[in-house]
């Protein structure tokens, strides 16, 4: 496999798991909103803090409303993480990708993208939002699953597997992180209903409200929550279950040594992580921390497969050696 | 019989029409096109056209056209009403395509290493002399087989009496296709019913056969010998054939930066576990780029040390570097005689009759009848930098005429041929449109030729030039048995 390729198919995927996130997150935080009782909301600013895009949305808008902040999110070209624009750079990798992929993926991806190309503005308004981004979900989902059945589980398909998982990774420590300083000074009041609806928000933002009531407990509380997210072995969007995943990934990579150690050490910072007792500034440090292993996963993958390329003089005295 | 089906309105207009004959009947080929096409109302037909374009959106079949530095990528222009051919005319075309391509590629043989068509007189000197396709980096090499254009691309025309021509012979990086392959897929997609009523010779054995060809070439025995098609990149125009032929061959894609040639001459392709070699190059860039130590120092695309490798016989290279020589349009005028040189047989296909300016007589000629000609440049390609001189301004032809005087052993001229016409679905029915016909020609260890190949159509009234940068759209081509 070329490393050009490589390359290319590690970042379709996290393209596209950026849009379904986002697509997801958007919903769900939009439902949540319809259950609050007044005064009780959070402002669309958490959204924004979520996809780590502060910096990048004052430059462009003056207020946090909720318009500004889903054309922004949804369909805003000047924002390379907007659901539109992450369906574009996927499809033009894809396009890069066509004699890899089977022919109906590259059908499908183009299928999504002429989907959201047409639809993302209507997307802005609350009436058509959620059917058009679970229209994005759904389309997305068709490929993922094109791909689980219809491609040979090689090395590309591998990097597809990581690109996915550590965009997910690194997502869910976003929103476990994010929610859990918004919520924090709340937490103050016991009992509060709201609380409760607002865990439930953050729970379905990673679709896994269902799982959680199923496998973890059917109260809702901030501690069990944060623990299922980052900790369950079985539902697929913890953080927990995203670093097994890539660490199967990466075993079938070859020279593959150095990511594994990295992913190790994530791992175990997770699993030796007390969710019970810490402080929000300590919960906060910690997934911090988390996140900066996931960047380093990254770096060391890039720098063992991907940038070969670019290193000429380096592989031609390798094949001269060779 | 409904108003779309009435064929005594369709307006023949003294061309041969491909599928129309002069009393508004169908030709025997197309008979049962129309038996099918008369059960569609023109709202059904245009109904259909829209299914056809929205699939050609969703399949992302495209090309790109570059405009002001940006480029923008096109939904590939398609017409529904095929063109339709009878397998007893095919075969002779056939026939005459592979007498072509075996003569030029003995004729490019020569050229490189004994020159023996220009001892003996038949091909002149001074048109070697002034061929920039000709190149000095090639001389002494016998690739495998004697051949140097593996893959060809002819571009065929009817005139009005019916006569199948050869306009011109592509042999450096041909290109369509793909696009004869994605059109049948698309009418077996929209229409078929009709597949299964009428006697379609099938295309789509062109993968397997470009597979053979290519595989054919490897330097070393090998059961799976390693190809790669070597692409510009995806600002290309035919990027998105690349992809896709890559795609059908099972071969990687790369672009230069992708390959590395290693002290042992050997080509490497830069993979995610080290270097990998490869066996046989199917490029798609032209041979000023494919290597800078050897042509252009300034290309960015091609593999420094390419040519080197391909000399030592260390990879196979298609079309090989220098086959262009014969893809010149003066070079073309010689075609038959370059036949009847190598083969000792008469065309089967004729030219269309040629002027070359660098004959005093006939340059004369030419500058007298500008207004008349179609002037072309010996290595344009695309229908760029031509005359079509009954269309042309007085100063066009004035600007020709001194670049004629300038360099004429750089120009030919023929006759504006009546391009043969077929029915193209238009807002308001069926009408004729100028088209022309790309079969594409394969020859390593054996030989083979596309069942058809694919039509190029001019989709504005009286426009006669189908190429796809310049507004041309393309049909199906049938070759049909017909029954008895």
């Amino acid at each position: 496999m070329l490393s050009r390729v490589a390359e290319n198919l590690y970042w379709m995927t996290r393209y596209m798991e950026r849009a379904e996130n986002t697509a997801r997150l958007i919903n769900a935080t939009s439902q949540v909103l319809l259950d609050l009782p007044r005064g009780a909301s959070f402002g669309w600013d958490v959204l924004i803090q979520v996809v780590g895009l502060d910096e990048l949305f004052r430059e462009h808008y003056s207020a946090y409303d909720e318009i500004s902040v889903m054309r922004f999110l949804i369909s805003d070209a000047r924002n390379p993480s907007s659901i539109l624009s992450c369906i574009h750079n996927a499809r033009e990798n894809s396009r890069t990708l066509r004699e890899i992929l089977p022919r109906t993926a590259w059908e499908r991806i183009n299928a999504l993208y002429l989907f959201i190309n047409a639809n993302a503005t209507l997307a802005i308004e609350r009436a058509r939002r959620y059917d058009i981004l679970e229209g994005v979900i759904e389309r997305r989902q068709s490929v993922v699953g094109l791909l689980a059945d219809c491609m040979s589980h090689d090395v590309g398909f591998q990097f597809i597997r990581i690109g996915r998982f550590l965009e997910r990774a690194d997502m869910t420590t976003r929103i476990v992180d994010i929610n859990a300083a918004v919520l924090a000074p709340r937490q103050q009041v016991p009992d509060d209903p709201a609380m409760a609806l607002l865990w439930m928000g953050v729970l379905k933002s990673l679709n896994a409200y269902q799982m959680y009531r199923r496998h973890a407990s059917v109260h809702v509380r901030s501690g069990e929550v944060v623990n299922f997210l980052l900790k369950d072995e079985y539902f697929p969007r913890t953080v927990r279950y995203c670093l097994d995943e890539l660490e199967a990934c990466v075993a079938e990579l070859p020279h593959n040594g150095p990511p594994l150690k990295l992913l190790r050490i994530a791992q175990r910072r997770v699993a030796g992580m007390r969710v019970d007792g810490l402080t929000p500034a300590q919960r906060h440090e910690y997934l911090d921390a988390v996140q900066a292993d996931l960047a380093r996963v990254h770096a060391e993958i890039a720098a063992e497969y991907f940038y070969f390329h670019e290193q000429d003089s380096a592989a031609r005295q390798i094949a001269a050696t060779g | 019989m409904n108003a779309l089906m009435n064929l005594n309105d369709y307006p023949l207009a003294g061309f041969y029409d491909e599928l129309i004959d002069s009393d508004h009947r169908p030709r025997p080929a197309a008979r049962q096109l129309f038996d099918y096409l008369s059960r569609f109302t023109p709202a059904e037909l245009h109904e259909r056209r829209a299914a056809v374009d929205a699939a050609i959106m969703t399949m992302g079949i495209t090309f790109t056209i570059y405009s002001d530095g940006s480029n923008i990528d096109r939904a590939w222009p398609f017409d529904i009403i095929p063109r339709v051919m009878a397998a007893s005319e095919w075969r002779r075309v056939d026939a005459g395509l592979r007498q072509r391509l075996m003569a030029l590629n003995l004729f490019i043989n020569d050229l490189y290493n004994e020159q023996k068509i220009v001892k003996d007189g038949v091909f002149p000197l001074e048109v070697l002399a002034g061929s920039k396709n000709f190149r000095a980096q090639c001389k002494g090499i016998t690739p495998r087989f004697g051949v140097w254009a593996h893959i060809c691309g002819t571009d065929l025309v009817r005139d009005k009496d019916g006569t199948i021509y050869v306009l011109e012979d592509n042999l450096r990086v041909p290109s369509g296709v793909s696009y004869m392959l994605e059109n049948r897929m698309l009418m077996k997609r929209l229409f078929p019913e009709l597949f299964e009523q009428c006697e379609i010779l099938p295309v789509d054995d062109y993968a397997t056969r470009l597979h053979e060809t290519l595989a054919a070439l490897a330097p070393q025995e090998n059961e799976r010998p390693v190809i790669a098609v070597l692409t510009p990149g995806i600002y290309n125009s035919a990027y998105f054939e690349h992809s896709y032929l890559a795609q059908q061959l099972g071969a990687v894609l790369v672009e230069g930066p992708d390959l590395v040639v290693g002290a042992d001459d050997v080509v490497y392709m830069k993979s995610i576990d080290g270097l990998r070699p490869i066996d046989v190059i199917y490029r798609r860039i032209d041979d000023d780029f494919l290597d800078p130590e050897a042509f252009r120092p300034d290309s960015a695309l091609g593999v420094p040390g390419l040519m080197r490798a391909w000399r030592r016989g260390k990879v196979a290279i298609a079309n090989a570097p220098g086959a262009g020589v014969a893809d010149d349009k003066v070079v073309y005028t010689f075609v038959p005689k370059i036949i009847k040189y190598y083969l000792d047989e008469d065309p089967i296909l004729p030219n269309v009759p040629s002027y070359l300016c660098m004959h005093d007589q006939e340059r004369d000629y030419v500058l007298a009848n500008l207004d008349k000609l179609v002037v072309k440049p010996a290595n344009e390609s695309g229908g760029y930098g031509m005359l079509i001189g009954p269309r042309a301004t007085v100063q066009e032809r004035e600007q020709f005429r001194q670049q004629i005087l300038a360099d004429p052993r750089n120009y030919m001229a023929q006759p504006t041929l009546s391009l043969s016409t077929a029915p193209t679905l238009v807002e308001k029915g069926l009408a004729p449109r100028h088209l022309d016909l790309r079969p594409f020609v394969l020859q390593s260890e054996k030989m083979y030729v596309t069942t058809g190949g694919l039509t190029r159509v001019a989709m504005r009234e009286g426009s006669l030039v189908v190429n796809s940068s310049q507004g041309g759209g393309s049909k199906d081509t049938w070759i049909v048995e017909e029954r008895r």
